[in-house]
């Protein structure tokens, strides 16, 4: 859609098949990621949308192995991941890397700004000229817009915006392909949120890295990615292009989400459709739709199986047999 | 019940040059500087900002809760019905607050009290204030849950046992069971998931209307705001810098700031539409800059700006702006 660098459009980076995390608690297992597959064209983003405990952190987490998932594949670059060693799979990571939520819990407080950028430069052994080193902390601060004046600071001397872009140049300081973000902007204020927000932008529009941005605000997801998956309860149950869903969402539960979004305007507010009752428990769940409690729409077929992912106009996957058979008689009828 | 509704003016709440700043060893946080606001009665005034801004400092005030010795008022009055509550003894206090004015905490999580049942921290406040022997509190206890969506059975349970969503209501029945004339809710759902956020802005707009309650509130949500308020409060830096009716603020606002909040909100409608974010950060309160405290972030800065107060210009009759912009100009000057 947007022009990247030409001849690496379509070329998926990420396949995801069949992912799955399970936690076990005394009461039984814990489905926090269940069965979920995606994939990511280089050099685009997408958004994984939920609420909390929807497993959208523990994907993000899962897909570069930091906490080892349960079952499924992931190919990074053609590549099975999941059968890496551990020190392949350090090695792996520079290319795939992470930005987390909180600025104010994700840095050592005991490190400088330049010492903790250095850090994984250093630890993987990437430059080992001190000075050559030194340099590239400079330019990775210039690119994410901290002045060199602050790079003997320590991070409780700095405000949130600009931790997180210690965060982010932390992360690029590998010069990964691929940068899962954890709620970036989430902890930071309005105005700081966007500064951080263009800033991604331009890093990837300079350097074609693929993000997968995980995080609860709608809006800015929206305005983000190219594609947004929408998770609940450990599933995914509707991808499309963040165009297509929000035009048309179709799982009752996004159409929920989507008009809860408090939109900033007096005029034309949308109609919200207020959804009864909360989560249900991720544990030992039933193979039903997860969705089947809260939903205005259940029927006895979603009471008895799980609905699967399916492609109901392209590109718009769904997870709802509502859907599903909307769709069989649009096909059917001339 | 009903005389407590009545006040002379028609304003439930009246602030008028209100200063507290706090005082540590060697340093003096501007909070509030100087501010005026009024609530009419039943009305809903949104005090707005960033982290920083003093909007908690004011909620504060208005139960004269500013914690001492650090944070001290310096001047200004805070009447509620007339009656100047920062001139009030302790005794006057204790039969005020929680009976006339109550306040919703941002976090639930922390609000409630882990080793009391939700029945018995509702019922404490009403057996203060309305007289009640034990048993009667809790009967009244439980019809509060009732009306913020609890079954009346869980009243013996713990906080724990709720979810975050459920906590927060159990805050709004401690709030509203002694049924106060002001409520202030301090980013009452910044701390829930969207489809609960929906669920509990809808609960207090309810009740709102029900008990012809005024409400204080605060968040940095302006689709909040448009959703519950009727008046809106921009804070920045301990000053409101403009002050009007819904229309006023989203439909012609008038302060650089204002215009900086709204352009760095993602747009909805138009995922491509680039976020404009306010240059700089918010300033350091211990050391605010001369002049108008936002003229180092401002697109619309003149030499006038940097030095003394900035020019308030009432734009209409329930439209007032303090910025030297208008000092010639009588309409939007953006």
């Amino acid at each position: 859609m947007h022009s990247k660098e030409g001849c690496e459009l379509n070329k998926a980076l990420l396949e995801v098949k069949n992912l799955k995390k399970y936690f076990k608690v005394p009461q039984g297992m814990l489905h926090a990621v269940d069965d979920v597959s995606f994939t990511i064209q280089q050099g685009r983003t997408l958004g994984i949308v939920g609420e909390s405990g929807c497993g959208k952190t523990t994907t993000g987490r899962a897909l570069l192995r930091l906490i080892a998932p349960t079952g499924g594949s992931i190919l990074f670059d053609g590549k099975d991941i999941m059968k890496l060693s551990s020190a392949q799979m350090r090695r792996q990571r520079q290319d795939m890397q992470l930005i987390f939520q909180d600025p104010f819990s994700s840095l050592n407080p005991r490190k400088t700004i330049a010492q903790t950028i250095e850090e994984p430069i250093r630890l993987a052994r990437l430059i080992s000229n001190s000075d050559e080193r030194f340099m590239r902390v400079l330019d990775l601060m210039d690119t994410v817009g901290l002045a060199e004046r602050l790079i003997n600071t320590y991070p409780h001397e700095l405000d949130g915006g600009r931790r997180q872009r210690i965060g982010i140049a932390r992360a690029l300081a590998m010069n990964p392909k691929f940068i899962v973000c954890d709620e970036p902007v989430s902890a930071l204020d309005v105005s700081i949120q966007a500064q951080i927000l263009n800033l991604m932008k331009k890093i990837q529009r300079d350097k074609g890295i693929t993000y997968i941005f995980i995080t609860h605000d709608l809006s800015v997801v929206n305005h983000f990615s190219d594609d947004i998956a929408v998770m609940y309860l450990g599933r995914l149950i509707e991808k499309a292009s963040a165009d297509d869903l929000f035009r048309k969402p179709l799982h009752p539960y996004t159409q929920a989400l989507l008009s809860a979004i408090p939109v900033p305007r007096i005029h034309n507010r949308p109609e919200r459709i207020l959804l009864r009752g909360e989560l249900t428990s991720p544990i030992n769940p039933e193979p039903v739709c997860r969705f089947v409690n809260r939903c205005n729409y259940a029927t006895e077929q979603c009471r008895k199986t799980e609905p699967a992912l399916i492609e109901v106009e392209p590109g718009h996957f769904v997870a709802c047999y509502l859907v599903h058979a909307e769709h069989r008689a649009g096909e059917a009828a001339p | 019940m009903e005389e407590k509704r009545t006040a002379a003016s028609g304003n439930l709440l009246e602030i008028e040059n209100l200063v507290i700043q706090y005082v540590s060893n060697d340093e003096i946080t501007h909070a509030v500087n100087g501010i005026d606001l009024q609530i009419p009665v039943g009305k809903t005034l949104g005090l707005v900002g960033e982290t920083g801004a003093g909007k908690t400092t004011t909620a504060l005030s208005i139960l004269n809760l500013v914690p001492a010795p650090q944070g001290r008022i310096l001047s200004g009055t805070v009447k509620v019905e007339g009656n100047d509550v920062l001139r009030m003894n302790e005794k006057q206090l204790q039969a005020f607050r929680g009976n006339s004015v109550a306040m919703i905490f941002q976090d639930p999580m922390t609000a409630l009290n882990p080793i009391k049942t939700v029945g018995d921290q509702i019922a404490e406040g009403i057996a203060v204030h309305k007289n009640l022997n034990k048993a009667a509190a809790f009967e009244e206890a439980m019809s509060m849950l009732e009306l913020v969506g609890i079954p009346s059975g869980r009243a013996r349970e713990y906080p724990h046992q709720f979810s975050g969503g459920m906590k927060q209501r159990v805050v709004i029945a401690i709030a509203l069971a002694c049924n106060p004339l002001l409520l202030i809710a301090d980013e009452p759902t910044t701390a829930l998931d969207v489809t609960i956020q929906a669920q509990v802005l809808k609960l207090i707009n309810e009740l709102r209307v029900k008990y012809q309650m005024s409400m204080l509130m605060i968040t940095h949500d302006l689709g909040i705001v448009a959703e519950v308020c009727d008046a809106v409060a921009i804070m920045y830096a301990g000053k409101i810098v403009e002050y009007g009716t819904l229309e006023d603020i989203f439909d012609h606002f008038s302060h650089p700031y204002t215009k900086g909040l709204f352009d760095s909100l993602p747009n909805i409608e138009d995922r491509r539409a680039e976020l404009k974010p306010i240059k700089g950060l918010i300033p350091d309160p211990t050391n605010l800059p001369g002049g108008c405290s936002f003229h180092p972030r401002c697109n619309y800065c003149t030499p006038e700006c940097t030095q003394g107060e900035p020019f308030v210009r009432q734009l209409s009759e329930t439209h007032v702006v303090r910025c030297n912009l208008y000092r010639d100009a009588g309409r939007n000057a953006l």
